[in-house]
């Protein structure tokens, strides 16, 4: 008996290498992706469906990607760019929703008061900044993105996307401190 | 409480983090599962929507296989346009054939008739039915006589007329082909003098058949007899009878009042001597007047009726069965390929000519989408 006990994979079992990369991209990127758009939409439902949909979208372009114009994780955040910008869209052409109420699921159970008021300030100012502004944080905070990620999404230049960047955070500390 | 206009970028981000929104599990799970699957697809806004159904089925990019029957689809059609355009184009040459026999035949123009009689070349100033008329073989134009100067003008002219044609059909073929012929004879009151038929199977076959067309009806006939098959060759000859038909006509009258003399000059003699001879010249000379109106009847007829050869012909020398005349070897296998690759490549340029205008109005099209779709997704955010 000759490789006892050792299952080899034939090559035709085995998943196709662009599949098992965006396993791996998937893996790394739900969660943030999922963050940026809820934080762009501020809306859980849309942001899950929109995040479905930007993964499924890419996962049916996968095979067209091309590394040469970008990382694959600036890739897939375009596309969820797209698809959360096509539910803005909608949003526009339909009823505006209204900002959904803070999950209370992720309020820390132990919190002082004075972290609640500055959380509750901070989620406050997102919701009066544009959203151009709220995607740059969200972008940044929310996803963890390098500037040079941001710029590859947004399509501008890396100093660009630092001095919209530096623009909104001034934006939305001022919207906290009128929020106090 | 430290207003954020003071907080350091550190304790910001920290803040901000804090914020973080993080999917369900039970949405983290069913992504999963998705994700397992290969992401089969699901309703959607988008299937409500014809248009984004189809820009959606256009840029999944697993369809682009479809390029392949597609393809393949344009492929096909231009090979059955092809195929339809080089049949055409034979059967335009065909109906050159054709159309060359009955413009040999019902407008003959040829200048001179190459067994008709040397006058008739200057001569010739009738109505179009009695010119000359002259084609060697099948597929050759009659190149057009200037026109006679003085044709309207023309005094009348006997001119008797005859044709040659020997005609191609496929092994087997040749009694539908005799049987075509005399139904076309009968078609033009004409008269079948004498008809010989050899057939076999496989072997060379043909009819032969001698006959006699009214001479005004010679060009539909003609034309009837180059649509039984492909003409092989065809001879056409004119012969101008005026002047003996003139002449002949002037010795009858002339002989016809020489019989009057010389009846008034027999009712005048006196004597059985003289009686005698009057008789005796009268009878040579009604002899004589006879023979006339004999040729002068024989002249009557060869300028009404003119003599048609109609040869059919089969075998090794003819056709083969749908194709033309001739054998079919490597040259002319490669004289096809050509003319089908030179359809085909035309066909090609014509379509792609037709398609370019499409094409690109299309692609103006997706750009000009393109940059709406951009710029609206952009306006989405102010």
């Amino acid at each position: 008996m000759s490789q006892a006990g050792v299952l080899v994979a034939t090559p035709t079992e085995q998943p196709p290498e662009a599949d098992l990369t965006f396993d791996d991209l998937y893996r790394s990127s739900r969660d943030d992706v999922y963050a940026y758009v809820a934080g762009l939409l501020r809306d859980q439902a849309a942001a899950e469906e929109v995040t479905a949909a930007a993964f499924e979208r890419a996962y049916r372009k996968r095979s067209r990607f091309d590394r040469r114009r970008g990382e694959p994780r600036a890739w897939l955040f375009g596309i969820a760019r797209n698809a959360a910008l096509d539910e803005l869209r909608r949003r526009g052409r339909q009823a505006e929703l209204a900002a959904e109420p803070e999950d209370l699921a992720s309020v820390p159970a132990v919190e002082s008061a004075e972290q609640s008021e500055r959380r509750l300030a901070l989620n406050a100012a997102l919701a009066t900044l544009a959203p151009r502004d709220r995607e740059l944080i969200a972008l940044k905070f929310f996803a963890g993105l390098a500037n040079a990620e941001i710029a590859t999404v947004l399509g501008i230049t890396e100093s660009n996307a630092g001095t919209r960047l530096h623009r909104a955070v001034t934006k939305l500390r001022e919207a906290c401190d009128e929020a106090i | 409480m430290k207003p954020f206009s003071e907080m350091g970028e550190a304790e910001l981000a920290a803040a901000l983090h804090s914020l973080r929104p993080e999917p369900r599990p039970a949405f983290a799970a069913e992504l999963d599962e998705r994700l397992a699957a290969g992401f089969p697809r699901r309703a959607s806004r988008t299937a409500r929507n014809p248009f984004a159904r189809l820009l959606a089925w256009i840029g999944d990019g697993s369809r682009w296989h479809l390029l392949i029957p597609a393809g393949g689809a344009a492929l096909a059609a231009i090979a059955v346009a092809t195929v339809v355009l080089a049949g055409s184009n034979g059967s335009e040459s065909a109906l050159q054939i054709d159309s060359a026999g009955t413009a040999g035949s019902a407008a003959p123009t040829g200048p001179k008739s190459a067994e008709g009689s040397g006058t008739y070349g200057a001569n010739a100033k009738s109505a179009p039915n009695r010119q000359p008329m002259e084609s060697s073989a099948a597929g050759t134009t009659i190149a057009p006589a200037p026109a006679a100067p003085a044709a309207a003008a023309a005094p009348h002219r006997d001119v008797e007329r005859g044709a040659d044609i020997v005609i191609g059909t496929p092994p087997g073929e040749v009694a539908t082909a005799s049987s075509k012929v005399f139904e076309a004879v009968h078609a033009y009151n004409g008269v079948v003098v004498s008809s010989s038929t050899r057939d076999g199977r496989g072997t060379h076959a043909e009819a032969t058949f001698e006959l006699l067309i009214p001479s005004g009806k010679l060009g539909d006939a003609m034309a009837a007899f180059s649509q039984i098959g492909e003409v092989l060759s065809r001879h056409q000859t004119t012969t101008d009878i005026t002047a003996p038909t003139v002449s002949t006509r002037e010795r009858l009258q002339d002989s016809q009042a020489r019989i009057d003399s010389l009846l008034a000059q027999l009712a005048t003699t006196t004597t059985e001597a003289e009686r005698e001879v009057v008789e005796a010249e009268l009878r040579a000379e009604r002899g004589h007047a006879a023979r006339l109106k004999a040729n002068l009847s024989n002249l009557n007829s060869r300028a009404s009726l003119s003599r048609v050869t109609v040869r059919i012909e089969s075998g090794s020398g003819a056709l083969a069965p749908g194709g033309s005349s001739g054998g079919w070897g490597v040259g002319k296998a490669l004289g096809d390929a050509g003319h089908l690759l030179s359809v085909a490549a035309g066909v090609t340029i014509v379509g792609l000519a037709a398609l370019a205008p499409l094409l690109l109005l299309a692609l103006l099209a997706w750009l000009a989408g393109r940059a709406w779709t951009r710029r609206a997704r952009e306006r989405a955010l102010t």
